[in-house]
């Protein structure tokens, strides 16, 4: 992440020297050193996944009852056919050369990866793992998507003041809302939103708001569908933002109480602009600086933190998918949504370093040349 | 490593911890959402440790009365030992529909795997069909059985030429009573068992669980953070690189695919399991602390007072470092709640043992979460594990405002 | 509001500041009183925790949250008109920071906003006390860019961090007379900074005032810079002022054992700290400080007088005070030495 500043800080130095020599130095040092900045970040990028991958290879294959041969095993007693007709319907599947050693396997199963081919789906062959995640994938994206920012913007706002007025009340109670927000897991949350006001105080019938929209609207850019999509978005989403809020608030307090403490402020303060100005320009923007990072970061993990919230809420998204296919032991949809939600960190962990530089100037220098 | 250190260090623990505690609760009490924490958990440890002792679990299925007033609560449930069992197998396959005055979906939840149940929804009287429909269905045998619950009817109509079937569903209608109050200060669940003894049956092995998950973690973490930091090189390095890599993985879904592979047949391994997948963020902010340690003063003074390892390690680094280990100690027991609850919610972890856990994933496979007068079931231990991990939280934020923050903040 | 002269632009009465802390009250200044006139260059000199920066914080009203005036008051002057800074409304105080008195504070380091450019740090300013002519701003900052010499328009068009120390400082002394003002406080305005920066500074600082006429409070350990900028010196101790003067009084004919400590002290070029080698002994506890005389502790020529009364400032000169029982011995012991 960001415990590699070695590039900030070198590339960062007062042009006090002659504009010649600034020049001069940038033209050589800078991207030599940027550049190998990138290719180290990216490198370690894929060299994760690629370590993902083959864990996700090998746990396949040396789970206890190894899938292929359970599979085979359904195949023979389900439909009475012969084991080689079985093998080879398992084999395609899994897109396994039968005759290959499994070291020839993972070479071709890496290859069919490196062309985005993540196999086709055990349970309902014909249909490919590509395309039964991007099917799935956008639901999750969009609630999750909309979770984390809107409760991004509620913790700015609402931590700010908690470092303005630290030790009062608002700060006591703020405080004490993060704390339930952050220890009480988002499928507790979820499930006390059906309880509570869906079933005790019947203001929403939870039946009807199961699955991604209405059944019978046709996907598109209609407006019965956009509506009834946002309708069952509704209570994940709430959920995402309630349980997330908290640790937004925290984060936004203490970077704010940093803020506070520096002389900018004060100087700002002292030279009579308006409260509104310093709050705004001075505190707030440099307090939120670093919390963009964090929320680059936590777009990778929150995809797959939605697991149980969808499955409680019957919101078709990626943890649908991902459970489903473990309930029907579906190993291919598996491998392939775990490989997503794995890729989805390492890229946001990989997108937050390389645009760390773009939102803050003192590394955006380094970024531009 | 030598000995008399290590045993000087474990004769005076007990009594620097005994003075420490005295201490510590006087600050505590001062925090006052730290003592709330903290009186939180006593009361969760009293209630899921001792409790249990004297609170007998309710296992006893009463299906064979209807207890409380008719249609507060609509359940179905056949009695394992009914003697009709035998002739239920020609129910197969058959569809049950049930109609309720107003409200939600109502749900008849049957013993066995017997024959298919349908719910008939209805939601009101204004929006809805209205029972004339299903009355309707009734005679086109689109259904074959219609109960009907009200606060004045309760009445099972079958079609007319099964008397047999008629005869079944009216034998065995059981409603259970959620209204709070004695003798069941909780109400009862689809089978007439009290809530309320299943509360203090169902804490102790979850909180284990997230104990040794929790204790687990923070061993390694501490163990190998404490030497990656003191040895550094190629140690560190690895160690850092492989909680990096672990890090990239999203543990819970990891914990999903492997219980979905293993069976879990024990909670408390489950516990294992969870504390072997969770260290990667404690080991990296255990290094980090001791990294920080290492170069403060008065571990310097030691140094080079040329005090030994140990002695810097057990006397000087790890005292100081206790507040901040059982701050991550208690952070990852909230972790491992949430990773072994959110399993069994989802079905994948052993339901042998009738945990709060356990009974959300009955709440809402029996359906019972989803009926205005049966939610107290699902919401009492919604509740109880929300509270604890809440109280977790106070708990952890108090102890880190007591000791000094200036110890972290230089981390 | 009590008629000042028409040359005096702030004048400060028995001002007097308390610190709530857990362990009691700090009290960091305690009646002090002092006069500035236009154009006038005052230097306070002392310790670090003597209340110089105490004092100048009170002048802009921008004391920490636990600090409370109990007594006092500071008048300030323009066109005629006084008023008390300390009753200033919160709409009135924001108008008279930066516009009447601005403070060019320690450390100029972090003054600057880091992810705002200079450009947008000017106008900013200026904005807020009613500025709205952009190409207007540019043209003022510019100018004072250039003299204090740098290159205006690179400078203007940078964010804080592409500039080094001296620069920053620099352009915080550009911004400090951005609107005029009659007041300037400089705290430490030289500290942190090389030699050669130092210089640069005060030579800019000299053209400056000469230009703009503006007074100027500054805050500093550095006696030579006193000597060479200020017009008038107070020498601050525990919270008091215990001698004031012009310049030449303070150092050629000092009356208070603790200002003259400070002047024999021989200072090292960079550390100013070092200065107070030749006092023995360390400041006094501000929350139970010393009985009569504060300096008594530390002073060699001590008395039982001086542990029992405090002394009061007593008129030497016209324009020289002091607060000391024994100016006469302090006298005597120079002539010997000399």
């Amino acid at each position: 992440m960001l415990q590699d500043q070695s590039h900030i800080d070198s590339t960062s130095q007062p042009m006090e020297t002659s504009a010649a020599g600034l020049v001069d130095r940038l033209t050589t040092s800078l991207p030599k050193i940027y550049r190998s900045y990138t290719v180290r970040v990216f490198l370690q990028a894929i060299i994760t996944i690629w370590a993902v991958m083959s864990l996700t290879f090998v746990l396949v294959r040396l789970m206890p009852g190894n899938p292929v041969d359970v599979l085979i095993e359904q195949i023979l007693t389900a439909e009475g056919i012969s084991y080689q007709e079985a093998y080879d319907r398992v084999a395609a599947s899994f897109n396994i050369d039968k005759d290959a050693t499994e070291l020839d396997q993972y070479f071709q199963w890496m290859g069919d990866l490196l062309r985005l081919d993540l196999g086709t789906s055990i349970t309902s062959p014909g249909t490919k793992v590509i395309d039964e995640i991007a099917r799935f994938l956008p639901w999750t994206v969009f609630a999750v998507g909309t979770g984390l920012l809107i409760s991004f913007v509620l913790g700015i706002i609402a931590g700010m003041p908690m470092a303005y007025y630290r030790g009062s009340k608002l700060d006591h109670i703020l405080s004490f809302f993060s704390s339930f927000s952050t220890g009480v897991p988002n499928y507790i949350w979820g499930l006390l939103i059906i309880i509570v006001p869906g079933i005790a105080w019947r203001w929403f019938d939870i039946g009807a708001l199961r699955g991604t929209y209405d059944v019978g609207l046709t996907p598109g850019l209609n407006a019965a569908f956009i509506l009834s999509a946002l309708e069952h978005a509704a209570l994940p989403v709430f959920t995402y933002v309630i349980a997330i809020l908290g640790t937004w608030m925290l984060s936004m307090k203490s970077s704010t109480t940093g803020v506070l403490n520096e002389d900018y402020v004060n100087v700002a303060e002292a030279r009579g602009l308006k409260e509104r100005t310093v709050i705004r320009s001075y505190v707030g923007r440099n307090a939120a600086l670093p919390l963009f990072t964090q929320l680059t970061i936590s777009i990778g993990f929150v995809l797959s933190s939605g697991v149980v919230v969808e499955e409680i809420f019957v919101y078709w998204g990626i943890g649908h998918l991902l459970f489903q296919s473990i309930t029907v032991r579906d190993y291919t949809s598996l491998q392939g949504v775990v490989l997503l939600l794995t890729a989805a960190i390492v890229f946001s962990n990989l997108f937050a370093d390389l645009t760390y530089g773009l939102l803050d100037p003192r590394v955006r220098v380094s970024g531009e040349k | 490593m030598a000995s008399s250190q290590m045993l000087e260090w474990l004769v005076s623990l007990p009594l620097d911890l005994l003075r420490g505690l005295v201490g510590f609760l006087r600050r505590l009490s001062a925090n006052k959402p730290g003592f709330v924490g903290f009186l939180g958990l006593v009361a969760y440890f009293i209630v899921t440790f001792i409790m249990p002792n004297y609170v007998e679990f309710d296992n006893e299925p009463k299906l064979d009365q209807i207890t409380g007033p008719i249609g507060s609560r609509i359940q179905l449930a056949v009695h394992r030992d009914n003697p009709h069992l035998d002739s239920w197998e020609a129910l197969a396959g058959k569809t049950v529909g049930v109609v309720r005055q107003t409200g939600g979906p109502s749900f008849i939840e049957p013993y066995q795997d017997q024959f298919t149940v349908e719910t008939y929804r209805w939601t009101s009287r204004r929006q809805g069909p209205g029972i004339p429909a299903a009355l309707t269905d009734l005679a086109n045998k689109e259904i074959d059985a219609l109960l009907i619950f009200s606060k004045t009817v309760n009445q099972v109509i079958v079609n007319q030429e099964d008397e047999e079937l008629q005869a079944l569903f009216q034998d065995n209608i059981i409603i259970s009573n959620p209204s709070l109050g004695p003798p069941h200060l909780l109400g009862t669940d689809t089978q007439g068992r009290d809530i309320a003894s299943h509360m203090v049956h169902g804490g102790q092995i979850l909180i284990l669980t997230a104990l040794i998950g929790g204790v687990i973690a923070t061993l390694i973490a501490l163990f190998f953070g404490s030497l990656s930091a003191l040895a550094g090189g190629f140690i560190d390095k690895f160690f850092t690189a492989l909680a990096n890599l672990f890090l990239a993985i999203p543990q819970f879904i990891l914990l999903v695919v492997l219980a979905g592979m293993i069976r879990f047949d024990s909670t408390l391994y489950l516990g294992v399991i969870i504390g072997l997948l969770i260290w990667p963020a404690l080991l990296r902010a255990i290094r980090a602390q001791v990294l920080s340690l290492r170069e403060r003063d008065f571990v310097e003074a030691a140094r080079s007072l040329g005090l030994s390892v140990n002695h810097i390690i057990f006397r000087e680094i790890l005292p100081n470092m206790s507040s901040y280990v059982l701050i991550n100690l208690i952070f990852s027991i909230t972790i491992a709640m949430y990773f072994q609850i959110g399993l069994v919610v989802l079905g994948l972890a052993p339901i042998s043992d009738y945990t709060w856990g356990v009974m959300i994933y009955f709440g809402r496979s029996r359906g019972t979460l989803y009926n205005q007068d049966g939610a107290t079931m699902a919401l009492a231990p919604v509740l109880a594990i929300a509270l604890f991990q809440v109280c977790l939280v106070l708990f952890a934020r108090a102890i880190e405002e007591i000791f000094d923050p200036r110890l972290r903040s230089a981390g | 509001m009590p008629a000042l002269s028409p040359e005096t632009v702030l004048r400060v009465d028995d001002l007097s500041i308390v610190y709530r802390t857990d362990r009691g009250d700090v009290r960091a200044t305690n009646d002090v009183s002092f006069e500035l006139k236009r154009g006038e260059a005052m230097a306070l000199i002392g310790e670090s925790g003597s209340g110089k920066t105490t004092i100048s914080l009170a002048l802009i009203r921008k004391l920490p949250k636990n600090a409370v005036v109990t007594k006092g008051q500071i008048l300030y002057q323009r066109e005629n008109t006084v008023q008390d800074v300390l009753g200033l409304s919160r709409r009135q105080l924001q108008a008279f920071r930066w516009n009447d008195c601005a403070m060019v504070f320690q450390g100029a380091q972090n003054a600057f906003n880091p992810v705002l450019k200079i450009r947008k740090q000017f106008e900013d300013t200026a904005r807020a006390h009613g500025w709205t002519d952009k190409v207007a701003i540019r043209k003022r900052a510019l100018s004072l860019l250039e003299l204090v010499r740098l290159d205006p328009e690179r400078v203007y068009e940078s964010f804080p961090h592409e500039l080094s120390g001296g620069m920053k400082q620099r352009t915080l002394l550009a911004l400090g007379v951005l609107l005029s003002p009659q007041v300037v406080i400089l705290d430490e305005p030289t500290t942190a900074l090389d030699i050669l920066t130092q210089r640069a500074i005060i030579d800019v600082l000299n053209d400056m005032q000469r230009q703009l006429l503006f007074s100027i409070i500054f805050i500093s350990h550095d006696l030579s810079l006193a000597a060479e900028m200020a017009d008038t010196v107070a020498t601050v101790y525990a919270g008091e002022i215990v001698e004031i003067g012009a310049v030449d009084d303070i150092f050629y004919r000092s009356l208070h054992p603790y200002t003259y400590g400070l002047l024999t002290s021989v200072p090292t070029l960079e550390h100013a700290q070092d200065i107070l080698q030749s006092i023995p002994g360390s400041p006094p506890n501000l929350i139970a400080p010393p009985s009569g005389c504060k300096f008594h502790p530390r002073c060699s020529f001590a008395s039982e007088q001086c542990q029992a009364e405090s002394p009061q400032l007593q008129a030497e000169s016209a324009s020289h005070l002091a607060a000391c029982w024994h100016k006469d011995r302090l006298l005597a012991s120079r002539e010997e030495g000399a």
